[in-house]
């Protein structure tokens, strides 16, 4: 692969604007995160918690929630991520081309806009999965927006004007960007995307000032690349923490392999000033047929603890050794205090792909809790506390059963009983509240597949509703495609959960109200009681809804606000990936086929955000 | 995120029903294309697949319309399944190329048959290598001097595993992110530098690679398929599932042309091997 770093210094434009001094930057973010009302980071504070101390709505007053403006993007793709507060102005952001807006609230008016030029028949088919932009970062006195095309552009928050820019990585590698970064301290950390074409997983920290290049840690590879000190950095082994030893990476891949791993960081990342660690997830190994890459395939599928000035690993813990269903572990991870078995622990909380929620101690990696939040869940049966892997069932396991033969029912099916919508958390429950997706897949093996001009004999993979209660595992002939949980993790016990028609794939967000929002693929933003899971209030919102919820206090007035816009995965995977029914082998799926169909019936494309409020 | 292309097999199918029109009311013959992908096609028409295009056309008295798109994740969807953006059809109604009975698009009857076979380049050691199993049964220190390419998913990467290889094996991206630079075209080069000595290589994409050279520069030997591992593959024309005239239609061009077509596929030194009747599609399920 072509070195990045080379080029990527000679790229960086550094017109560098009078910066105010840098090593304020995290604690001026610090500080604006501790003001309820901004929304200045994706998660709403470093810990990614989604939780904001705001309480003029609540859940008493919000069933007389209004729209109070509303602002359409002009972008037909999917929306995801959500607007940044910051000191008044809001930010917001659209899916390729990656339009930013500077928004007054006072006059709902444009106070400047940046298009950067990239170009579309470059990028845009190397993304898989449509051309969805997470959001952007506020640090420094400057608005970090991480483009498709995988350049870095910083730009100054009160102009609009680009300050530097930097390639960070390689599009005709497969290399693309759909991340929200995020600033800490005198860096700003991005990752990358594109499994799906062998790409490399990293993260990555550019100085704030320049764009330089700081440190780049791989997801998988020799210790120097995946900044692995096998003495200190540890992992779970053997019902303790241990040094990993070297080449932990190295020695879980056949050959070269590694070369082309996978591991991709497309998902959130969170900070804790006090232990100056970084903390996120990686994703898949890249080659598809698990057969095809005997071993653990580390570090995909894992939750890592970096060094934030350095990158060094602290600990990593991998959640899915040997990936065969494709539980790319990229989501969230959430840092909260919370007293696990008698014991108080710092902690981090990370709800997978694979069904399970992890709740590790966050200094040390020790793993704590590991539990089905969704308990229609059975490609293992538990995880090992001693071991911290996942007892495989064989039964769903297409590579135990042979790549000839039928794999029914494994759950959840390929997109997780959760995707990458992100958790909110209420200290007053202590609960955390997961947007589900509620489905089951099925390989059946000989259909021909073409990659690019190449023939080859695959699988086909169709999903179906799970079919199965929440709470118990039980079949209850339910054709739901989404729920929407709250979790106790420190107990690992599911707290409430209630049905939704599709997949949820919005992230949440709970309130100091004891109101939780999310919104629907439909295009409802939801209001529900933190407690019990009661609906409160719902609006139908110009499209179906992928981005996250967030909230925000401007002229003594608390606001919520979410951009709705169908497409993600959500729209072109979800809502036309399952079976088309006429498969005799997929008769218990038809009626939620149906149903997915009804999507199109429910919302169309186009970006909009919708603002609301109680009425004055 | 790796595995959309699996699920998105039935793509908008949903948005399908119902909105297929006849073939004959078209004036143009659209195609989906790659605009780099030699040797099936590129923009300035010299792939086969072009060639057939243009033959096709000619008869229908019609002209060669192409909507261009690097064929990678999404090719499908994002052309023969693409709605018009005047909203009034679809981007194109052909793909040249794609397998017989594969299941994002209906499928035409076979056109050609061919093989993956094993591209030795010459002068490098391998010479005297006749077969694929030889390599299996080279002293281990042989072994590991084997410079292969190998890809995710192909049969390949399988043949490698099955025979104790893969760790041998130089990992190549089934597809590239780059849309100046195709896969059969970074073989080409990494053979003739030398970063690679063979490689087990589609047929088409394996007669390109020996075209882009000297004649008698490899030795190709086609693999042979058993029950577990599937080397040969029968290659049709998409359509849009429900597009049955327009499926008719090109089943009556490759009947009346089938001679032209294996010639003009032969003059690009692709493996060809005798269309076996069951490759066709058997179930119509539409």
């Amino acid at each position: 692969m072509t070195p990045v770093k080379n080029w990527l210094l000679a790229s960086t434009v550094a017109t560098l604007l009078a910066a105010p001094t840098v090593s304020t930057a995290n604690s001026d973010l610090e500080k604006l995160t501790q003001d309820p009302a901004n929304w200045a980071t994706w998660g709403g504070d470093y810990a990614g918690t989604r939780y904001s101390k705001l309480s003029e709505i609540n859940a008493q007053n919000v069933k007389n929630l209004q729209p109070a403006w509303s602002f359409s993007t002009g972008v037909l793709r999917g929306h995801e991520g959500g607007p940044l507060v910051v000191n008044g102005v809001m930010y917001i952001h659209t899916p390729f081309p990656n339009t930013v807006y500077a928004i007054d609230q006072k006059t709902q008016s444009v106070i400047w806009e940046f298009t950067p030029t990239m170009d579309a028949d470059v990028t845009i088919p190397v993304m898989c999965c449509d051309t969805v932009n997470r959001g952007l970062a506020y640090g420094d006195g400057k608005i970090f927006l991480q483009q498709s095309d995988t350049v870095l552009t910083a730009l100054d928050a009160k102009t609009g004007k680009r300050v530097w820019s930097v390639q960070n990585g390689d599009p005709k590698l497969g290399m693309t960007n759909t991340n929200a970064p995020i600033v800490v301290k005198d860096k700003v950390i991005t990752g990358i995307s594109g499994g799906e074409f062998g790409v490399r997983g990293f993260l990555v920290a550019y100085d704030i000032r320049t764009g330089q290049l700081v440190w780049k840690g791989y997801s998988m590879g020799p210790d120097k690349d995946t900044l692995i000190d096998p003495k200190k950095s540890t992992a779970w082994k053997d019902g303790k923490v241990q040094p990993v030893g070297e080449n932990s990476s190295l020695s879980t891949w056949e050959g070269d392999q590694w070369k082309i791993g996978g591991g991709t960081t497309w998902g959130w990342y969170s900070y804790d000033p006090k232990l100056n660690l970084v903390y996120y997830g990686s994703g898949n190994p890249s080659t598809w047929n698990p057969t095809q890459r005997p071993g653990d395939n580390k570090w995909s599928m894992s939750l890592w603890a970096r060094d934030a000035d350095t990158g060094e690993v602290k600990w990593v813990y991998q959640m899915t050794p040997h990936d065969e269903w494709d539980y790319d572990g990229i989501n969230e991870t959430v840092l909260v205090d919370q007293e696990v078995k008698g014991k108080m622990h710092k902690t981090i909380v990370h709800f997978d792909r694979n069904g399970f929620g992890y709740t590790l101690d966050r200094e040390t990696g020790e793993l704590l809790v590991a539990e089905k939040f969704d308990k229609s869940v059975n490609w293992a049966s538990h995880v090992d506390m001693k071991s911290g892997r996942p007892e495989v069932v064989p039964e769903f396991s297409t590579e135990h059963n042979g790549e000839d033969v039928n794999t029914v029912g494994t759950c959840p099916a390929a997109l997780g009983a959760k995707n990458m919508a992100p958790v909110s958390y209420s200290p007053q429950t202590g609960l955390f509240y997961i947007s589900g997706n509620h489905l089951c897949m099925e390989y059946e093996p000989f259909e021909v597949s073409y990659t690019a001009g190449q023939p080859y004999v695959g699988a086909t993979l169709s999903m179906m509703p799970a079919g199965a209660d929440v709470l118990t595992g039980k079949k209850d002939g339910t054709t739901n495609l989404g729920q929407f949980t709250a979790f106790d993790a420190k107990t690992g016990k599911i707290a409430w959960s209630n049905k939704e028609q599709f997949s949820v794939w919005s992230g949440s967000l709970a309130t100091a109200g004891g109101v939780v929002f999310y919104g629907t693929l439909e295009g409802y933003l939801k209001a529900v009681d933190a407690k019990t899971g009661k609906e409160l209030y719902k609006f139908k919102t110009p499209s179906g809804i992928i981005g996250n919820v967030n909230t925000w206090e401007f002229d003594g007035t608390q606001y919520v606000g979410v951009m709705s816009g169908i497409g993600g995965w959500a729209g072109i995977g979800i809502a036309a990936g399952l079976d088309d029914g006429s498969d005799s082998t997929n008769s218990e799926g038809l009626g939620a086929v149906g149903a997915y169909r009804s999507l199109g019936s429910y919302t169309k494309l186009g970006g909009t955000l919708t603002v609301f409020a109680l009425p004055k | 995120m790796r595995k959309l292309p699996s699920i998105t097999k039935h793509l908008f199918l949903c948005c399908l029903a119902g909105s297929s029109f006849t073939a004959q009311a078209e004036d143009k013959f659209r195609v989906c294309a790659d605009p780099l992908n030699p040797p099936y096609s590129t923009k300035l028409l010299d792939g086969y697949e072009n060639k057939i295009a243009a033959l096709f056309a000619k008869q229908l008295n019609q002209e060669v319309e192409y909507f261009w798109l690097p064929a990678r994740i999404g090719f499908i969807r994002n052309t023969l399944k693409a709605e018009n953006d005047n909203g009034d059809g679809f981007k194109c109604d052909v793909v040249m190329g794609v397998p017989s009975g594969y299941d994002l698009t209906e499928t035409s009857k076979p056109y050609f048959h061919s093989t993956y076979a094993l591209l030795i380049a010459k002068g490098r050691g391998w010479d005297d290598i006749t077969s694929a199993t030889q390599l299996a049964n080279l002293p281990l220190q042989k072994q590991e001097s084997l410079k292969i390419a190998m890809f995710d998913r192909g049969p390949g990467t399988t043949w490698l595993q099955k025979t104790g290889l893969l760790a041998q094996g130089i990992p190549y991206q089934s597809m590239t992110g780059d849309s100046e630079h195709n896969v059969a075209m970074q073989i080409d080069k990494d053979l003739r530098a030398g970063t690679i000595d063979m490689v087990i290589l589609w047929g088409p994409m394996a007669g390109y690679v020996k075209s882009q050279s000297p004649k008698d520069s490899y030795i190709v030997i086609p693999m042979e398929s058993t029950p577990d591992m599937k080397f040969d593959f029968s290659i049709a024309m998409g359509v849009r599932h429900g597009d049955n005239a327009r499926k008719q239609q090109l089943n009556d061009l490759i009947d009346k042309n089938m001679p032209e077509i294996q010639s003009i596929i032969g003059s690009y030194g692709i493996p060809l091997l005798p269309i076996p009747a069951q490759a066709e599609k058997k179930d119509d399920d539409d």
